[in-house]
């Protein structure tokens, strides 16, 4: 990759919101080195993607929308587990790395066992996105997205008595 | 047991100190710029240039098999064949590469972007992976030509049976070549499919990939036809 552009700005941004990052790439990946992985292609997307940002709303919203994309469209080669945990035990702790508040830590464990575009819609909705902004972002209709949303958080419910 | 209310975690959710730590640096996030994209687009890209280079080799193969067997006239009109057809195939591979989408994430919705990879899958690079398996084929033939070569000096007539095991040996090779390539790329395909399934259940979209699927089954074997009864017909006017 040719380094034309002024990377130091891009990389204040990225490094200033990574905690974005960090979100999405726990939710998506359950293990250290598929996260590594994630994290990696998401900042490449995003250097790529960079140019066509105007500021014509937040960066962090936009860094969401790069990022969730992203994720959704990062394909797993033949051999190698998928990222979706098939029990509450393999989910990855990222409390192992980070100071999390104990619900904080639960609620991430289970969002992990959402399905990939539930996952997008639940991260979108804790962000506290509309769901006009959530509608866009997936490309679906806010009927859908306000139907989901009840789907999703009542999912998440349930995951979480079960993991408490 | 204590009952869950999400909405209550929204706020705590916002309020979370612990993913603020800065755990990369500057420097960590400059050299995730120097690795290389993971994207399925990535791997369009990786397998055409592949194929170009392997195309190439095998196109300079040909010509060194037209100087070698100057005197053959057959086997020259027939190598000066497999040329055009091999120029032909690179021409399309290197079209292709021009067509595969743009991985620019930010403007298009995420069903939007599944869409374009996945269509761009199953309406065009599908094509290019059979064009792909060609290479196999012009391998074994210009690899069973030079053996002959350095071995003989000549090519040996061959009889019925020989031109069976040939015409067996070249389907192989590209069935084998296209069967590979396919199972491969579908793995990674499924995996968007299932996402824009998850999105939009029972949609056109979906129906309309299923009958892609068929089309793609159906160009399968008509590829598949032409190609045994092409080589068998050049296999008859070589070896004969």
């Amino acid at each position: 990759m040719t380094h034309e552009r002024n990377d130091k700005p891009f990389l204040e941004l990225i490094h200033r919101h990574q905690s974005i990052l960090h979100k999405i790439c726990f939710a998506y990946c359950n293990n250290r080195s598929s996260r590594e992985d994630l994290q990696q292609e998401i900042v490449l997307q995003l250097w790529k993607s960079y140019p066509s940002f105007k500021g014509n709303s937040l960066f962090s919203t936009w860094m969401y929308r790069v990022a969730l994309n992203t994720a959704i469209n990062l394909t797993s080669k033949p051999g190698i587990l998928t990222d979706s945990p098939k029990a509450p035990e393999a989910a990855y702790d990222p409390g192992d790395e980070y100071q999390l508040s104990e619900e904080i830590k639960i609620l991430h464990k289970a969002i992990a066992f959402l399905k990939k575009i539930d996952k997008a819609i639940i991260l979108l909705w804790l962000e506290e996105n509309s769901y006009e902004e959530i509608a866009e972002t997936i490309g679906i209709t806010v009927k859908n997205v306000s139907v989901r949303i009840v789907r999703a958080k009542s999912r998440l419910a349930e995951i979480m008595q079960k993991l408490q | 047991m204590k009952a869950i209310d999400i909405e209550s975690l929204k706020s705590a959710w916002k309020n979370e100190q612990g993913f603020e730590n800065k755990t990369l640096s500057q420097s960590d996030i400059e050299k995730f710029l120097r690795k290389k994209s993971r994207d399925i687009t990535q791997l369009f890209k990786k397998g055409l240039g592949f194929d170009v280079v392997l195309k190439s080799i095998m196109g300079a193969s040909l010509i060194g098999i037209i100087l070698l067997f100057s005197d053959n006239l057959a086997l020259v009109i027939s190598m000066i064949v497999l040329l055009g057809l091999n120029l032909w195939a690179i021409w399309f591979q290197v079209n292709m590469y021009r067509r595969i989408p743009q991985t620019d994430m930010s403007t298009p919705a995420i069903r939007s972007s599944l869409e374009k990879r996945i269509q761009f899958y199953h309406q065009h690079y599908i094509k290019s992976l059979y064009i792909g398996a060609l290479s196999n084929v012009l391998v074994f033939v210009s690899g069973s030509l030079y053996y002959f070569y350095f071995k003989y000096g000549e090519i040996r007539p061959l009889d019925l049976v020989d031109i069976v095991v040939f015409g067996t040996a070249i389907i192989i090779a590209f069935v084998f070549g296209a069967v590979i390539q396919i199972a491969q790329h579908n793995f990674q395909v499924k995996q968007l499919e299932s996402c824009l399934q998850e999105i939009d259940e029972d949609s056109i979209t979906v129906l309309t990939l299923k009958e892609q699927r068929n089309k793609k089954l159906r160009l399968f074997f008509i590829a598949l036809l032409a190609l045994v009864c092409g080589l068998l017909l050049l296999a008859y006017f070589v070896f004969r």
